[in-house]
């Protein structure tokens, strides 16, 4: 490619403003976002999974102990673990298959031949998954508030409301995670047995990896200390034990610092991923 | 043609043969998971025991509202479970030496600790917020003049305010899948016990799942104390009470007499029980006797004599402080 000459000027087609080209750029990535959003509600895997987690918290809730009626912490418990594994799994197996399956079906290459650019197209990607995720996450989210409530006979929505938020943008990371490992991964199975390891081995360990680290010798004390400090610690969004132990709120600035946290590293892994896409072949 | 089948019919000769055989063998095996009618039994097998373990744990990180030790931080102050009423330092700075998290290694560590419970707090402690019951909760008292001195053990504002049983109730679930999974751990029934009388006012399911423990393990003494201390500190049934306390004694003296290392605390307690049960009768005679047998294995052998040479010579009356439990 001619590096002083731009595909519009070869073309012969009038310059197009920054604005101009911006607006086009949300409305298509907001475009193959939708159609992320159309496909989930079309497939049956989040409606499995909701009646799934319903059916198992209402079972759990319907059991009493020692003719204790309100007892609810447990079933707190039980329903948040189920809501984070349900989503996880959405995420991850929705932001999986995105771009394998434009390129088995061959719909990438008329898609592509739209004045859309490969980022926008795997931000689109992103984006739809995100949001995706995000309206199941309220489904889920506002059963649990209804379970929790109608057992605790307290509300207490601004608790539930940072804990989604929280959870929400956790996804982010995932699905952005996800995206990158779809375009470097070959399957669409194996990205999503490696993220989800990946996903849930960081929830179970990743806090406490410094500490480990600090138990090793060198060098293995420097390199685990700066996987710690490189790997995105996504169980800081794990604020189950808050709400199910009824703690207060988290203070709001602590709460934005860890949602610009998972802003950075969506935007990083996002950003390998379009590069990545960029240089690659999709024949 | 005819060598197959009759190998195949001599197989299967042999087969019926072992099977007549080995069946009643399976069946009386102690080993047979099929004795039992409990499907976690046979699904389980013995890991369940390490499940029961894990939920009476459970029992102790809700006690702590979540705040409690992973495998890799240090236990030390947690190694027993305090949802015993065991064993907590009683100072400000016993305590402090209890926060396992120490200070945050960095930034990230830092930021952490906003996510999930990172203070020390027991369940309840909102129940009646003050510090001086706080205080008498632990067996300190209250002082003379303090307005709450009113609040006595057991005393819940939640259940005043909203006519629900105290915080503690969230406990119940992981004793009641501890029992379920083992039923021979002793532990579970008696804290879920000592919970259910004193902090949430059940007494009757408390007596129930006591009996419970003692048809899974019959006339364990342990057991057997906290039913007899149930009689007598609750249901003021002081004969049921006796008599109880007595069989538990006598049990304890069967199971742990044999042994290298007794549990001593644990007879002391009976012992202390009897004698204080008799004291309140009046029954002094009876209640020196006890204190004689509980000299003879209690640290504080001084505090037991002067009880003795008190009740020899005055015969106190009932409401006089009794001996630490």
């Amino acid at each position: 490619m001619n590096p002083t000459t731009t595909p519009t000027e070869s073309a012969g087609l009038p310059e197009i403003s920054l604005r101009e080209y911006s607006t086009s750029a949300a409305n298509n990535v907001l475009a193959i976002a939708g159609v992320v959003i159309k496909e989930m509600y079309r497939r049956k895997d989040f409606y499995v999974l909701f009646v799934l987690t319903a059916l198992i918290t209402l079972v759990m809730g319907s059991v009493t102990f020692f003719n204790q009626d309100n007892i609810v912490r447990y079933l707190k418990e039980i329903c948040l673990f189920l809501i984070w594994g349900a989503s996880l799994v959405i995420a991850i197996t929705t932001a999986a298959r995105q771009i394998p399956a434009e390129r088995e079906q061959r719909t990438l290459f008329p898609l592509l031949a739209k004045p859309v650019t490969r980022s926008q197209f795997v931000v689109g990607k992103f984006f739809g998954c995100w949001f995706a995720s995000g309206l199941s996450l309220v489904l889920f989210y506002v059963f649990f508030g209804v379970v929790a409530g109608a057992k605790e006979h307290e509300w207490p929505v601004l608790n539930y409301f940072q804990a989604l938020v929280l959870h929400w943008f956790m996804l982010g990371i995932v699905c952005a995670l996800t995206v990158l490992g779809s375009i470097v991964f070959a399957a669409p199975s194996s990205n999503n047995t490696i993220t989800l390891i990946v996903s849930v081995g960081i929830l179970l360990v990743g806090r406490h990896l410094n500490k480990v680290a600090l138990r090793l010798e060198e060098p293995g004390q420097t390199l685990l200390y700066a996987a710690y400090f490189m790997i995105p610690h996504l169980e800081l969004f794990d604020v189950r034990d808050l709400i199910v132990h009824n703690w207060g709120l988290i203070r709001w600035e602590i709460w934005a610092a860890g949602l610009a946290y998972a802003v950075v590293y969506s935007a990083i892994f996002l950003a390998l991923a379009c590069l990545l896409f960029r240089r690659k072949a999709v024949n | 043609m005819r060598a197959y089948l009759l190998s195949l019919a001599l197989l299967m000769v042999v087969a019926v043969s072992l099977a007549t055989a080995l069946e009643p063998w399976f069946q009386n095996w102690s080993g047979s998971r099929t004795k039992s009618g409990d499907l976690l039994q046979v699904a389980l097998g013995d890991s369940r025991r390490m499940f029961a373990r894990h939920f009476f744990t459970k029992a102790d990180v809700y006690f702590h509202n979540g705040y409690y030790p992973t495998i890799y931080d240090s236990k030390e102050g947690f190694e027993q479970g305090h949802v015993g009423g065991a064993a907590h330092g009683q100072g400000r700075e016993e305590e402090e030496s209890e926060d396992f998290l120490g200070k945050p290694r960095d930034w990230i560590d830092r930021l952490g600790r906003n996510f999930y419970p990172a203070q020390h707090t027991h369940l309840g402690d909102s129940g009646c917020g003050h510090t001086c019951c706080q205080r008498a909760r632990e067996n300190n008292g209250h002082d003379d003049d303090c307005v709450h001195k009113s609040h006595e053990k057991g005393h819940d504002h939640d259940r005043e305010a909203t006519g629900k049983p105290g915080a503690e109730r969230e406990l119940l679930p992981w004793f009641r899948l501890s029992a379920e999974l083992d039923p021979q751990r002793i532990e579970t029934y008696v804290i879920a016990s000592y919970w259910l009388r004193t902090k949430l006012n059940q007494v009757d399911e408390a007596e129930a799942f006591l009996r419970e423990g003692l048809r899974a393990n019959p006339g364990d003494h342990e057991l057997l104390f906290e039913l007899g201390r149930m009689f007598h500190e609750n249901r003021k049934d002081v004969t049921r009470a006796r008599n109880i306390l007595e069989l538990a004694l006598k049990n304890w003296r069967e199971k742990e007499g044999a042994k290298a290392e007794p549990n001593i605390f644990l007879g002391g307690q009976i012992l202390n029980q009897l004698a204080l049960l008799e004291r309140e009768q009046h029954n002094y005679p009876r209640a020196i006797e006890h204190y004689t047998l509980l000299k003879e294995v209690s640290p504080n052998k001084e505090m037991v004599q002067a009880w003795i040479d008190y009740l020899k010579t005055n015969g106190p009356p009932i409401a006089t402080p009794a001996l630490p439990q």
